[in-house]
Formats: structure tokens, sequence, C-alpha cells
């Protein structure tokens, strides 16, 4: 009896090491902003995605978009995408430790970027071997909850898109009436300029006949 | 988390006899301190220049669970942090309400239910300082079913390890279920609005058609008058 609740405790830590290591938040980046996130283990894989959500999209349709680095603790650059307006990445963490994920913006507004990072660890025989309480069938509940965390990352992939294409439609809504509306105001105040224009040239008495 | 289970095991053990418990006991406290379980686990770290606000923002929905944590990492290891180190913490809802506001802390954490649904804004900010200085700070925030306190469900009596392990993910499912439907919502006003936005271009384009021709009309039929008043035409 107190050996099987010493061994859910030696198996609870156990259980608690495969860290649901997830990260989502939406900074502003003016030029460069770094995140730092610890890979505890090697081998670990780390995916994520970021998406650029444009506040004020002013004269540029298109944005050069934002460049993201990612550094391995050892200084090598491991992963970069460049001139994106947010893509998803996953690569294989080859070192442990602490890993940095930078976002450059090229350009001097500043802009919102939203990302999404999950470590994911599955146990595997080397685990294993270190403690007989561990059953293989967690190693299958890792696994399973990697996929659903692969589903909830794109979920948040889809969302944040969302949210972009939410301010683009407004934009265009915005722009639509307020460029229709001073349309219309400057076609009857040209209008009227000209009408006055031919009045004045012909009530004029230095020219033409009155 | 697992450290208050663990010793809250402990402590519900009757009689404590025997070397053999002592050892299973120090071996479970060695695993826990070993390096599988760093202090802030699930965090992320961001760097903070003296004088300079960096602020964090988080979509929650209203009536979710958050928690946050924050904390400065020590630049000299068993010296107390700084004053120039110090953090000012700010956590707004998007109606502009405190949820939550430290001065001068080291470190700390938050805990509130969402009234309003939105984007929620954790600001930090150093006092200035000259030379500046780089303060790094450690941050986790989690909403939702993230933010759930696994450790009270499994200190309800003796919960089979795989049937907590399989309550989380049950709770994974759902809040991707419930996220699915959010998505829909957002999706299904979307649309609405481009569907308006279409409709109202083309009543507008139809209208400034009406306009131009209606202010040409009136130009030439004004002309018109005008000329034949000055006995022009």
């Amino acid at each position: 009896m107190r050996l099987r609740s010493a061994e859910i405790c030696l198996i609870l830590a156990f259980i608690l090491s495969f860290i649901r290591h997830v990260c989502t938040v939406s900074i502003n980046v003016n030029e460069v902003e770094c995140v730092y996130e610890e890979i505890l283990h090697e081998g670990d894989a780390v995916s994520g995605s970021f998406v650029v959500l444009d506040h004020e999209i002013f004269w540029t349709s298109d944005h050069p978009g934002i460049e993201m680095t990612v550094t391995s603790p050892a200084g090598q650059v491991v992963y970069s995408l460049k001139g994106t307006s947010g893509d998803k990445f996953k690569f294989k963490a080859t070192y442990s430790g602490m890993y940095q994920f930078c976002f450059r913006n090229p350009i001097s507004t500043p802009e919102v970027v939203s990302f999404h990072i999950h470590v994911g660890h599955i146990p595997d025989e080397h685990d294993l071997a270190k403690d007989e309480h561990l059953d293989p069938i967690y190693i299958k509940i890792a696994e399973l909850r990697e996929a659903l965390e692969s589903v909830t990352a794109d979920q948040k992939y889809l969302k944040a898109r969302n949210v972009r294409h939410r301010y683009t439609n407004l934009s265009i809504r915005k722009r639509v009436i307020f460029y229709t509306i001073s349309e219309y105001f400057l076609l009857v105040g040209a209008s009227t300029l000209q009408v006055m224009y031919i009045r004045r040239l012909f009530s004029d008495p230095a020219n033409g006949r009155v | 988390m697992s450290l208050e289970t663990c010793r809250a095991q402990d402590v519900t053990e009757q009689s404590i006899s025997g070397e053999r418990e002592m050892t299973i006991q120090s071996l479970c406290w060695l695993k826990l301190t070993s390096s599988e379980l760093p202090r802030f686990g699930e965090s992320m770290r961001f760097d903070l220049n003296s004088g300079q606000t960096k602020c964090i923002s988080e979509d929650i929905k209203s009536n979710a669970m958050t928690v946050g944590k924050y904390s400065v990492v020590n630049p000299n290891e068993g010296y107390p942090v700084p004053d120039t180190h110090k953090l000012t913490v700010k956590v707004t809802s998007p109606y502009g309400n405190f949820y939550h506001h430290t001065d001068h802390a080291e470190s700390g954490n938050y805990a509130f239910t969402a009234a309003e649904a939105g984007d929620y804004n954790a600001c930090f900010w150093v006092p200035i300082h000259n030379p500046p200085v780089n303060v790094t700070v450690e941050f986790d925030w989690k909403t939702g079913f993230a933010a759930k306190d696994w450790s009270k469900v499994a200190k309800k009596g003796q919960v089979e390890m795989m049937e907590l392990e399989l309550k989380k993910l049950a709770d994974a499912v759902s809040s991707i279920h419930d996220e699915m439907f959010y998505l829909r919502e957002r999706e299904d006003e979307m649309q609405k609005l481009n569907i308006e936005t279409n409709s109202r271009m083309a009543s507008l384009g139809v209208l400034s058609l009406v306009v131009c021709l209606s202010v040409a009309a009136l130009q030439l039929w004004h002309l018109k008058t005008f000329f034949e008043r000055k006995k022009l035409l």
C-alpha cells in the first residue's frame, strides 16, 4: 500500500516531465524582438507558427514581411524564415538548452506578431529502461497528446490568420466608404467651381460681351 | 506542482516505519529535484531595457480561467535582486479595467476569471536607470484548460495516473471542440461583413453614377439658363 503510493509519486514525477511546453502570445515588434524558450531534452520536436497582424495598413498594401530566426544555445541558426507575413515551422532540437526565437521588422512601423511555440517530448526506450514502473502505455499517451497539440497548434494558426483577415476586411470597408463619399463631395465641388469659373469668364466686362 | 503532490502523499501515509519506506521517500524527493522539473518549466523569457515598456497580449474568452506568473532572472546568483531590476506590472482588460498591478516586484503571479472577452494586455516596465540595464523576465501565461490546477484533482484521493493523463487529454479535446465552434462563429461574422461590404459597394457605385449624371445635368441646365439670361444664346 505504501509502496504503491511511492510508486505513484515516482510515476507522477516522470509524467510531468513530458512537459507541455506551450506559448501563445502577441508581442509588438519594433526592430528586433527576441523570446527565449528552454528546451530540456535533446531530440524534442519544436513546432509552432507566427502570424503578423497588420493593424494599420496605410499606403503599401504589402508589408515586406517579418524575418524569423531560431538560434540554438550553441549559437548557430537552426531555422530561418524571411519576408513572410506568417508561417508554420517545425524542427528537431539537436541540443538542449535555451533557444532564441527572434523576429526582425525591416520597416520602422511597429507590427504585432502573434506566435505559438510548442515543445513536445515523447519518452523513448531510454527513459523506459530508467524506471521499471513506466508502462509503455505512457509512450502512447504522450504520442496521443502530441497529436492533439498539433491540432491545437493548427487551430491557433488559423485563429491568428482569421484575425489578420478580419483587420484587412474592416480596412477595406472603411476605405470603400471613405473614398466613395469623398469622391461625391469632390465631384460636386469640382463641378460648382467649373460653373462659377465659366460664369465669371462671361460676366467679366474685360472678356467677352456682357 | 508535483512537489506538493508528493508531499501530500507522504503526509497521508499512516505509520512511517522501516528504512525501506525512508529510502523510497528519499528517492521520490531526488526525482523531483532533478533536472526534469525546473522551476518555471513552461515559461518563456524576454529582455527589457531600462525605461522600456513591453506588452504581451493574449486573447481570452469570457468566463475563462487564466493564470500568469512572472519573475526577474537574477543576474547575480546568490545575491538579492538590485532595485534597478525590479518590475512594474499591469494587467489590463480590453475595456481598460485593471486586473493586476504591482510596483517594484521581483516576482509574482496573478489569476482571474475573465469577465470580458477580448485582448488582455500584460505590460512590463523597468525604471529608467543610467547606464541602461538589461533585465531578463521569465513569464508564463496560461488560459483556459491549460490553467487548470491538476494537482488539486490528483490530490482528491488515489486518482490513477493514467486516469489523470486521460482526463487531461479529454479536457484538451473539449477545448479543441470549443475552439472550432469559436472559429466557425468568427468566420460566419466575417462572411456577413464581406457580403455587406459587397452590397454596399454595389449600391455606392450606382449612387456615384447617379450623382455624376445629375451633377452634369445640373451644370448644363444652369449654364443654359445663364447664357439665355445674358442673351448670348
